[in-house]
Order: structure tokens, then sequence, then C-alpha cells
């Protein structure tokens, strides 16, 4: 594995997705369009819990949406020259290590829209974007891979179908956090939960390292 | 080795026995008089155990996700299929005991405060998750490998949603949850317990009965269609 080679292939996707600014831009009114219909929906008047809810699902959506694509952009023969020349870790860790990247910066744009439609307030801020950046690495790991699967059958659902069910335990505890969050007071659930999503981010980031090898070698 | 534990007869008489003895001597143990819970503790001998036969299996079909991953025999892709089916099925009965036992105890068929009812209906969907993935593929070879790799996440988050997620919760309806006495504590006499021991290896083997009979068919079905 060397680090220049992933940093080559997420500089490729970069400049891919650069390339076709179609679909970053229609993501991008994706998600603009998904908070305004929130916001219309709900007058403009929101409780904090349902807030971090809708948040949440929102990114869970174009999550699926903009991992979905992952490896269907890749054109055949480009996977085979890939194959030649990078080692299927190297590649997995660049598209993690990238779609992590793309959450997370799609995060921030959903955060800063509804915090300008709804005007909540969040006390820990660094907790609040802490909770951003784990949540995306985890929702970038279980979708990645499943990509991969899902890419093969030809069923647009299937990501969806497989995706959110596992998603579940991340979100319980993603949501637990943005509640904590949100009024700044000393819990002592705070570390417990943290660890819990570095654990799970860790266990799929192993995972999808390991068993990355065998869907490639198709 | 594993092969002929399938075709031998003995675990089948013993789980036969097991479960005559606790459906028969189930309804009949004398049991501690509780409050609310009352006679129906004696689901304890049917909805506890049904958990543990799911969870035995799906680590069965984790064992055999990880086998055919090291080998690629397509038999081992047979087990594991089958052994997740039956897994559902007993997780399917499980629910559907612990909603009878939560309509009598807790007055509702389902209830949200639960974090294990629902985290453990969320298992229930990432394992049909499995089934649909392999519904989706044509070709047996590439169903085998990728179902193989969707089975081991299934397996780890099933256990992270039905061991971690009701531990960090802070409230929970369930015995041993949230504040609540655990079954230590819970009168588990030890009349309650001659059944319940018994009652654990019987539905274990009932579901490992059912597997296996899913499984041989499958084998013959292959040979019939000339795969092996």
């Amino acid at each position: 594995m060397r680090i220049d080679n992933i940093i080559h292939l997420i500089r490729k996707e970069a400049v891919l997705e650069l390339r076709n600014k179609a679909i970053l831009a229609s993501m991008l009114i994706y998600v603009i369009g998904a908070s305004f219909i929130v916001y219309y929906a709900f007058q403009g008047q929101i409780e904090f819990q349902v807030w971090s809810a809708i948040f949440w699902i929102i990114i869970l959506f174009s999550a699926t949406n903009i991992i979905g694509k992952t490896f269907d952009k890749e054109v055949r023969l480009q996977y085979y020259y890939l194959r030649t020349i990078v080692s299927p870790i190297e590649l997995i860790l660049s598209k993690l290590l990238y779609n992590a990247i793309l959450i997370f910066a799609f995060e921030v744009i959903i955060f800063l829209e509804m915090l300008l439609f709804f005007g909540v307030e969040i006390d820990n801020l660094p907790l609040f974007f802490l909770t951003l950046f784990l949540g995306g690495i985890g929702f970038s790991n279980l979708f990645t891979l499943f990509s991969t699967i899902t890419s093969r059958t030809g069923n647009v659902v299937l990501l969806s179908v497989l995706g959110f069910p596992i998603i579940l335990p991340l979100l319980l505890l993603i949501l637990r956090l943005t509640g904590i969050a949100e009024v700044d007071v000393l819990s002592t659930d705070t570390d417990v939960n943290i660890g819990a999503v570095i654990v799970l981010d860790l266990i799929t980031t192993v995972l999808s390292l390991i068993l990355f090898p065998y869907l490639w070698n198709e | 080795m594993f092969e002929k534990i399938l075709y031998q007869n003995w675990w089948r008489w013993t789980t036969i026995i097991l479960l005559l003895f606790t459906c028969i001597y189930g309804f009949w143990v004398k049991i501690p008089q509780l409050p609310i819970l009352e006679e129906s503790i004696r689901n304890l001998f049917f909805h506890v155990p049904m958990w543990f036969s799911m969870m035995f299996l799906m680590l069965l079909s984790l064992i055999f996700s990880l086998v055919y991953l090291a080998n690629f025999q397509p038999k081992y892709d047979v087990y594991a299929a089958n052994f997740a089916k039956v897994g559902f099925f007993m997780g399917t009965l499980g629910i559907l005991t612990g909603m009878v036992w939560a309509k009598v105890t807790w007055g509702a068929w389902w209830v949200f405060a639960e974090v294990k009812l629902n985290a453990a209906a969320a298992a229930l969907l990432v394992y049909s998750a499995y089934f649909i993935l392999r519904s989706s593929f044509n070709d047996p070879e590439s169903k085998a490998k990728f179902s193989a790799v969707y089975s081991i996440f299934a397996f780890v988050m099933f256990m992270v949603l039905i061991n971690v997620i009701p531990r960090l919760a802070t409230s929970s309806l369930h015995p041993g949850n949230g504040g609540n006495p655990g079954f230590n504590s819970y009168d588990l006499d030890n009349h309650l317990r001659l059944v319940f021991y018994p009652a654990v290896f019987g539905w274990i083997g009932l579901g490992f009965w059912l597997s296996s009979q899913l499984i041989r068919m499958d084998f013959v079905k292959r040979k019939i269609d000339d795969i092996d």
C-alpha cells in the first residue's frame, strides 16, 4: 500500500467529479430542495428533536444518492486498467476517504441551510461537528462497500434496502450525540456514545478493507 | 464431518424429548407467584430460547459465510443461506411470542419505549435485506460471494443491535436492562431453571433440525439440476 497512490486516486475522483459538474450540482439542488420542502411542510416552526431527526434523515437520503454512483461511474475498461496499477486496499481506501470528505461537505451545507431556515441554537458546536465528522465516516464506510455489491445487480432500490437497517445503530447513537450537543450539559453518556460511534466506524472500515478484495476479484 | 451430523438422528431424538418436556412440564411446573407476570411467566420457556436459537443459527450462518469466502465451495453458501433462513424464522417467532407477552404485562402489542423490541425488529430487517440481496442475483457464484460479504456485516450489526444498543439505553422494560432487575434476582427459581435450560437446547435443536432439512433439500435439488 502506498500513500501517494491513494492521493492520486482521490485526486482522480475529484477531477472526474469536477469535470462533470452536473452530478454535483444536482446533488446540491437535491439537498436544498429537501430542506426547503421540510421548511414549508413544518411552516418554519420546529422543535429541536424533530429538527435533528429530519436533519439526519436528509443526510441519510443524500448519502445513498451520492455514494450510490461510486462504482457505476467506473467505466468497465477503466476498472480493468486500475486493477493492473493499484491494489484493492488502495482503491477502497481512496473511495472511502473521498466519499467521507464529500459527505462531510454536504453535511455542512445541509446544516447551514437548516440553520438558516429554522434558526436552531447548538451550544456545543465542537461536539456537533465531531458528530457530523464521525457520522459521515460511518455512512461512507457502509454505503461505499454496499454500492460495490448493488452496482452488480442493477437493482436501484437495493442500496437503500441493504443500507437503512444496517445504518440504524449508527443513526441512533448519532441522534443521541446531536441531542447532547444541543444543550451543553455535562452528560456522562457523551464519552460512551462517542466511543461507540468510533468503534462502529473502525469496525466498518476494517471490514471494508478485508472484504473489498473479494468483491474486486470479479 | 459437519455434513455427517446433518444425517444423524441422535440429536433429533434429543430435541423431541427436550421439547416434549418443555411443552408438557412447562405448563405443569410450580411457578413463583409474581404480580402482573402471573401465569405469563411460562412464556420464558418459549420467548427467550427462540432468541437464543436465532443467535445460534445466525452464528452458524456467519461461520459458513466466512468458510465460503475462504475456499469458495458452493455447499457452504447453501449452509449459510439456510441457517439464516431458519434463524429469521426463529426471530419472527421470538417477536410474536414477545408481542403476546407484552400485551399481557405491558398492556400493548408494541411499545416504543422498549429498546430491545425495536432493536430486534431492526435486526430482522437487516436479515430480510440479506434475502432480497440473494434474490437479486442471477449468477449463483456472484450471488454466493456478495451475500457472504453482506452477511458478515449483517451479523456484526445484529450483535450491535441485540447486545450493545440495549445496554447503552437508559431505560428499558425488559428485565436486566435500564434499572430493571435481571433474571437472577427475578425469582428465576430452580423450578423454572429446570425447564428453562432444556427449553434452550430444545429450541436450538429444532432450529438446527429445520435448517438441516432445508439444506438436504437444496442438496437434492442441486443433484437433480446436475450442478454438483
